[in-house]
């Protein structure tokens, strides 16, 4: 136990480094600052107008939910942004150690596959939370200046965390049954979408199919996190949709070994 | 301390390795040659755990891999075809990554400790601080080592460890696994004859995924010798086969090259009958230019072997003969798989 934890930990601290030393991470943390910051301006200028407008109300001034006008919109929109930046950060993790032949080895390193899995899981996972975590500065000042109820910021949090680690996971699968770089960053981000628009369909003629959908759609789950509800059943889609891709990844690793 | 026996890896319907078996004892440098695409580096991945395979077993230092792979790769240490470094990590860097994830136990300063007598092993210490991007071919080449020797392995797969080097290059990487023997079991993987000849003490001759010869570098040149060759140049009237003919002992003559007056024979023979050939060369007043042993190089004994088993399994029935001195013991379904090679 104590050794798999070791490898783990030897595998993300790789991938963390390898996110750091080049230029990627910095350059996505620095746009998806900017990219938040200029959403966090709208809705701040719109929060603030929306504020002034109700101290003219005939009974007098009313408080603008900050949580609810401000904080729920800024994290839905923060993951649409991540929808777009996630792909990029998982496309590389399998093709380029296939490409380049060092997946060579870690597959001849006394590590488990399964190691390895995690292991890159989680480095994709801590560049994300370093980039999720800029956006704490943000709500930080809210904090500072306002007086937001705490727990729908951090069930909010909570839930852009989990629906992160989703697309991470798809990604490091489909990334694992490609070379090539682009093919596994676009196949993620259009799989990403998919499942993001999936419950659109959900007034379809057939009522079972239409749930069926709704249930697989990840932005229906996200929706109660942003109100301050932490459901185990959204909870439970989320990190039973990251084990199987997990699981995928780990059967795909397994497989391209057979297949040489 | 490396046993395969009957290994069997197909891809789909392509055979790429059909019914290997070798053994490699304690210390010993194997050479394994053949052509490129002769399953060579097949075979290598199977024994090293990156892949499984079709049939048959692999055994390393006691652990079968497919089955207790944790345990056999602990004792191995591999360097693939193109040495697997990151090119954003500096040499100690992706050294010492390499012992985290081999070095189980380990704390930190043994891990350094490791670090560093492996880059003073295979002489890379004065580029510690540099990017693996920026290193040329040949440190490329000896870091891929320095991490294959990392974790103290017993046995050493090294495939094509001089392919794209220099010939200084070469020199030193040979001299740097000479080095290595004795502590490591080591099999080494090649396309160069004369590299087989100088670092190996065994050679396993592959050919389209099959043993063909398995003996020391030595053994293989005089067993397709056969009887001994003697090559004479005589300076006379072109009729001195028939005078060699004559001469107690000589078997075949063959005329080699002619030169207008300057003809070149090789001579067949049971025994030593250097002195009775020059002696019957000289007493008909000829002038005898050349007289020695012909000694077949590997070179000759690889396309011999190679050139009998695709004759034996009839993809190549012009081949010349040759004594069929090594022919691998298991013939079964020769042929039948040869249609897709």
């Amino acid at each position: 136990m104590a050794e798999t934890i070791r490898n783990i930990r030897a595998v993300a601290a790789k991938e963390l480094r390898g996110y750091f030393v080049s230029p990627m991470a910095w350059t996505m943390m620095g746009l998806f600052a900017f990219l938040f910051g200029y959403f966090y301006l709208l809705y701040l200028n719109s929060f603030v107008e929306e504020s002034l407008r109700s101290m003219g109300g005939q009974f007098g001034p009313q408080p603008v939910n900050v949580n609810m006008r401000l904080i729920r919109p800024l994290l839905s929109n923060a993951s649409v942004i991540i929808l777009f930046l996630l792909p990029m950060v998982t496309m590389r993790t399998y093709s380029e150690e296939k490409r380049s032949g060092t997946i060579e080895l870690l597959l001849t390193s006394p590590l488990k596959d399964s190691e390895i899995v995690l292991g890159k899981f989680l480095g994709a996972i801590g560049l994300y939370a370093a980039l999720i975590a800029v956006t704490l500065l943000y709500v930080g000042v809210l904090f500072l200046y306002g007086n937001p109820e705490p727990m729908p910021v951090v069930s909010g949090y909570i839930g852009l965390f989990l629906l992160g680690a989703c697309f991470i996971s798809m990604g490091l699968f489909i990334s694992s049954t490609t070379k090539n770089q682009m093919v596994a960053g676009t196949a993620t981000f259009v799989f990403a979408l998919l499942f993001w628009i999936v419950g659109w369909a959900s007034d379809m003629a057939w009522p079972w199919l239409g749930s069926i959908l709704q249930y697989l759609s990840i932005t229906q789950h996200f929706d109660d996190f942003g109100k301050g509800i932490i459901d185990t059943k959204h909870v439970v889609f989320y990190l039973s949709f990251i084990t199987f891709w997990l699981f995928l990844t780990l059967k795909s690793v397994d497989s391209e070994r057979w297949r040489g | 301390m490396i046993e395969v026996q009957h290994l069997t890896k197909r891809y789909g319907p392509v055979t790429a390795v059909d019914d290997v078996s070798f053994r490699v004892e304690k210390g010993e440098i194997l050479g394994f040659l053949g052509p490129n695409g002769a399953g060579k580096t097949t075979t290598m991945r199977v024994i090293t755990g990156y892949m499984p395979a079709t049939d048959g077993t692999a055994t390393v230092a006691g652990f079968n891999v497919f089955t207790h792979p944790i345990d056999a790769k602990k004792r191995t240490g591999y360097l693939p075809e193109t040495p697997p470094l990151y090119p954003e990590m500096t040499v100690r860097e992706y050294l010492t990554f390499v012992a985290r994830i081999k070095l189980g136990q380990a704390n930190k300063a043994e891990r350094a400790a490791r670090v560093d007598a492996a880059m003073r092993k295979t002489h890379v210490d004065d580029v510690a601080g540099k990017h693996c991007a920026k290193l040329s071919k040949g440190y490329r080449q000896r870091v891929g080592l320095a991490q294959a020797v990392l974790h103290d392995p017993e046995v050493l797969i090294l495939d094509e460890p001089t392919a794209g080097l220099d010939p200084k290059q070469i020199m030193e990487t040979r001299e740097l696994i000479r080095g290595l023997a004795g502590s490591h079991t080591i099999i080494l993987s090649t396309h160069i004859l004369p590299e087989v000849e100088q670092t190996c003490q065994r050679v396993v001759i592959i050919n389209k995924g099959r043993v063909v010869a398995v003996d020391t570098p030595k053994n293989l040149t005089h067993q397709l010798k056969g009887a001994a060759t003697l090559y004479v140049q005589v300076e006379g009237d072109g009729t001195a086969a028939d005078v060699l003919s004559g001469v107690p002992g000589v078997g075949q003559v063959r005329e080699a090259d002619r030169h207008g007056r300057y003809v070149g024979y090789e001579i067949e023979s049971t025994h030593d009958i250097r002195r009775d050939v020059a002696r019957a060369i000289v007493s008909k007043g000829w002038g005898l230019l050349e007289l020695r042993p012909k000694r077949l190089g590997l070179e000759e004994v690889f396309l011999q072997l190679t050139e009998e088993a695709a004759r034996e399994t009839g993809a190549a029935p012009e081949a010349p003969a040759g004594p069929s001195a090594t022919a691998p013991a298991d013939d079964t379904e020769k042929g039948e798989r040869e249609g897709h090679g």
